[in-house]
């Protein structure tokens, strides 16, 4: 893992190199770079199957993250590698030319997230959430919350007590 | 028609049985979740204490607190325990996460059918399930995040030899910024409300800081309880004890967050603030007794509701024990004044210097008023009797403290010895203390008591300090004789204490006669507990009272006692402590006004 890392680090630049096990390593670079480092790594190092990618909200920051893995069946180990792009109107570069399954990945974090993958096949249509009215709900700004008390009703027979009220009717009801 | 090829092709799928099959059997035996797999709850509920924090952080309210068999409500826990929708629960563990005693943890077993969808509906602990054995799954990881601060915001307090020449107070108080951070630390449980005497409104009130409004905080402060300023200093602050943060890490500061509030609303603005401008009078009359932490406060909640109040005090000042006790390092007396002063403001006359009993009897009173409620304290010191109490440089802490806080000049030796082991013993001895310091310039306490160190009554902090303040603190032995020699004290005889009780719970100290100590010190002071004085209550009505255990007068759940215009709260009945009597005013208040309603 180390030296493929090593060779990586001559052809782009990496920013942070996380070695978290023995067979998981996770690279941060720049947007601009990742689609042509994930070519790379598929062409030139052997990390031929493409396991998911998924992002993270860091509405603090006015960051997505967008986080691609890669495996490389032969050597079997894991290669992540991590972007940073702006939450505001977010747009990534497509890969779906890479992997054809990426294109339904982008699909979804369209839907979730609102994030852009201009060109990538399909994206626009909706992927889980027929009908859904409201901003992307795994942005940290969708009130989970809220949207299921006002959408979802109560399975029949629930009931909850509130632990202060329930001590006090036990505890000291006339006071 | 068929072809040949037809008739032959189910047989070709002969050819895979031999092989070894693509799909997984099921059961899905082979595929545990991986160790850290996010599955079905389990819940240690001997540990759990119903705090209802996973409920409230579930976004997706999937957890609903239920009564449980076996599980009572009691101090510290409310009996509820989380039952899970899995119809509605997306393992995202936050509720594992957050929980506050660490009882809750997800186990890695992720596959269940059942034909019956109200069985994904449990009480994790409680409902037995396959997985409760289960080691692995999610728990919340050590060290590496926490939800809300384990660590309290550290309180300013003067270093020991700055404060161990002065009657300066010693606690600093939260400045803004970290007022608002400790009180980040709630989790609004409120746990703690059914511990509090008063059960105030705690969390509403730290809500309140947190919003930075600082005047609901008052209010809310001032539903419940008239003295936060006083209360905010030298609570003995049980709610600490129970604070659902306390498992894990460091309770809330809620004694110092009351304090803050009070603190920072001047007291111009109270009225205002409290709406209490335009009290409306119902032309009803209450006498009280006693302007000590019971009586002020029965005095604040009846004037509140439109009666006259009249409260007859033996002392010259007001505020009992908090003024005549507690020593000023700990509660200054401008504090004291900002409380008693606001109630003053809302129309309760004081009338000093008069002394039930003796200077007005209690007859005349009930005649006089509609009711009257008596919170006079307990005031009389105790004496160990043993040989040589009778010598005249040998006190009683109680009228000590009096003098001390009444601004009164008192004997101070330079080797002192303090018979007692609770807090009023810390309070003298670390008075004494400081006043040998300024006589001095150096302290020479020792304060003993029969209980040994694990088991004094006094407050871990208050022997702490003491000692700070180079008071030596010697506990465990027991006073025979004091040493008299031409007149003069030369120390107290004591001998080891194994045991305080019998079997049967009965106060009967068992001694070691062979370990002997002697205590150096040319004046005694005696703190053992004190007594009450009930003499004004005369013999014509103590006839109608009804008396409860250990001598005390019995009252029913409004304090009114069987002499029905005779209400009666405070250390005589209840505590003692200071939130004790301002519970017992205010419910007294309350049932003097439904009394007088009925009548
Ligand atoms: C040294 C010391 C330290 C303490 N520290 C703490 C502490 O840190 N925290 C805490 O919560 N509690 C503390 N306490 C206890 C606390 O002060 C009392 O529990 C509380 O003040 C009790 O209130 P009360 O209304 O019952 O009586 P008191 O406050 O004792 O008031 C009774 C009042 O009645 C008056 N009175 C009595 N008899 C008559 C009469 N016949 N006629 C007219 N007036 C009369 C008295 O002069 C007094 O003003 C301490 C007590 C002492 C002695
Ligand atoms: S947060 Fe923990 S302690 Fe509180 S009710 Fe839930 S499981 Fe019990
Ligand atoms: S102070 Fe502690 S016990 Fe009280 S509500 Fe807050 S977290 Fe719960």
């Amino acid at each position: 893992m180390k030296k493929i890392i090593e060779n990586l680090g001559y052809k782009f630049i990496l920013y942070e190199v996380e070695y978290q096990r023995k067979n998981l390593t996770f690279v941060t670079v720049d947007k601009e770079n990742t689609v042509q480092l994930l070519a790379y790594l598929r062409d030139y190092e052997g990390f031929k199957h493409f396991v998911l990618m998924t992002a993270v909200d860091w509405i603090e920051d006015g960051l997505f993250q967008i986080t691609y893995i890669l495996n490389n069946p032969k050597k079997k180990i894991d290669l992540a590698i991590r972007t940073k792009i702006l939450r505001e109107k977010a747009k990534m570069t497509t890969a779906h030319h890479l992997w054809n399954q990426v294109a339904t990945y982008q699909r979804e974090l369209k839907e979730m997230f609102g994030i852009d993958f201009p060109g990538s096949p399909r994206v626009n249509e909706s992927f889980i959430l027929e009908g859904w009215d409201n901003i992307p709900p795994m942005r940290r700004d969708f009130d989970t919350k809220k949207y299921a008390e006002e959408t979802y009703f109560p399975r029949l027979g629930r009931g909850t007590n509130d632990p202060s009220e329930y001590m006090k009717q036990k505890l000291y009801p006339n006071e | 028609m068929s072809s040949i090829k037809d008739i032959l092709t189910p047989f070709t799928a002969w050819k895979n049985v031999f092989k070894e099959p693509v799909t997984v059997k099921y059961p899905l035996t082979e595929r545990p979740g991986a160790p850290r797999y996010r599955g079905f709850h389990k819940n240690d509920v001997q540990t759990c204490i119903g705090c209802g924090t996973c409920e409230s952080i579930c976004e997706n309210e999937a957890i609903d607190m239920v009564a449980v068999a076996g599980f009572e409500a009691k101090d510290g826990d409310s009996g509820l325990r989380p039952k899970v929708d899995y119809g509605r629960c997306c393992w995202c563990a936050l509720c594992v996460d957050v929980c506050t005693t660490g009882s809750l943890c997800l186990s890695n077993e992720y596959t269940w059918v059942d034909t019956d969808p109200d069985n994904f509906r449990f009480i994790p602990g409680v409902d037995e399930k396959s997985w409760d054995k289960n080691e692995l799954g999610w728990k919340k990881p050590e060290g590496d995040y926490e939800f809300y601060g384990l660590k309290r915001v550290e309180m300013g307090e003067l270093e020991p030899d700055e404060r161990n020449h002065s009657f300066i107070e010693m606690i600093k108080g939260y400045s803004k910024q970290q007022a608002e951070k400790e009180a980040d630390r709630c989790v609004e449980c409120g746990i703690c409300t059914a511990t509090c005497p008063a059960h105030m409104g705690i969390p509403e009130y730290i809500k309140a800081i947190r919003n930075n409004d600082l005047e609901e905080g008052l209010r809310i402060l001032y539903d419940t309880n008239p003295l936060p300023e006083i209360c905010g200093r030298i609570c003995t602050h049980k709610c600490e004890s129970v604070c659902s943060v306390g498992h894990r890490g460091e309770p809330l500061s809620i004694r110092w967050l009351k304090r803050y509030i009070a603190d920072q609303n001047p007291s111009e603005k109270y009225r205002a603030i409290l709406e209490t401008e335009n009290l409306q009078k119902n032309g009803k009359k209450v006498a009280i007794i006693g302007a000590g932490a019971s009586g002020l406060s029965a005095a604040h909640y009846l004037v509140k509701m439109g009666y006259e109040i009249e409260i007859f005090e033996k002392l010259s000042e007001a505020g009992g024990m908090m003024r005549y006790g507690i020593p000023e390092y700990r509660l200054p007396y401008d504090q004291i004044d900002k409380d008693i002063n606001y109630i003053l403001s809302l129309g309760v006359k004081i009338h000093y210097n008069v002394n039930v009993g003796k200077d007005i009897t209690l007859k005349k009173m009930s005649e006089d008023f509609d009711a009257v409620f008596a919170g006079t304290g307990l005031h009389l010191g105790r004496s160990t009797c043993v040989e040589g109490t009778d010598h005249k440089h040998v006190y009683q802490s109680i009228e000590l403290l009096r003098k001390i806080t009444g601004g009164e000049e008192i004997h101070v030796a330079e080797k002192i010895v303090v018979i007692g082991g609770g807090n009023v013993a810390m309070d003298i001895a670390r008075s004494l203390a400081r006043l040998q310091k300024i006589k001095y310039g150096k302290v020479q306490v020792i304060t003993t008591s029969l209980e040994t160190e694990e088991k004094m009554p006094a407050d871990r902090e208050e022997v702490i300090e003491a000692r700070e303040e180079m008071a030596t603190v010697n506990p465990g032995w027991s006073p025979q004789r004091i040493e008299i020699v031409d007149g003069k004290i030369k120390g107290l005889h004591v001998v080891q204490c194994l045991s305080l009780f019998d079997e049967t719970g009965k106060f009967n100290p068992q001694c070691n006669l062979d370990n002997k100590n002697f205590f150096e010190g040319d004046m005694i002071v005696e703190s053992i507990g004190q007594g009450m004085d009930l003499s004004y209550i005369t013999e014509d009505i103590k006839d109608h009272l009804e008396m409860g255990p250990r001598g005390r007068i019995r009252v029913n759940d409004n304090f009114q006692t069987s002499v029905p215009w005779l209400f009666m709260g405070g250390d005589t009945i209840q505590g003692p402590d200071v939130i004790h009597g301002i519970a017992n005013g205010h419910k007294a208040a309350l049932g003097i006004d439904k009394f007088l309603i009925e009548k």
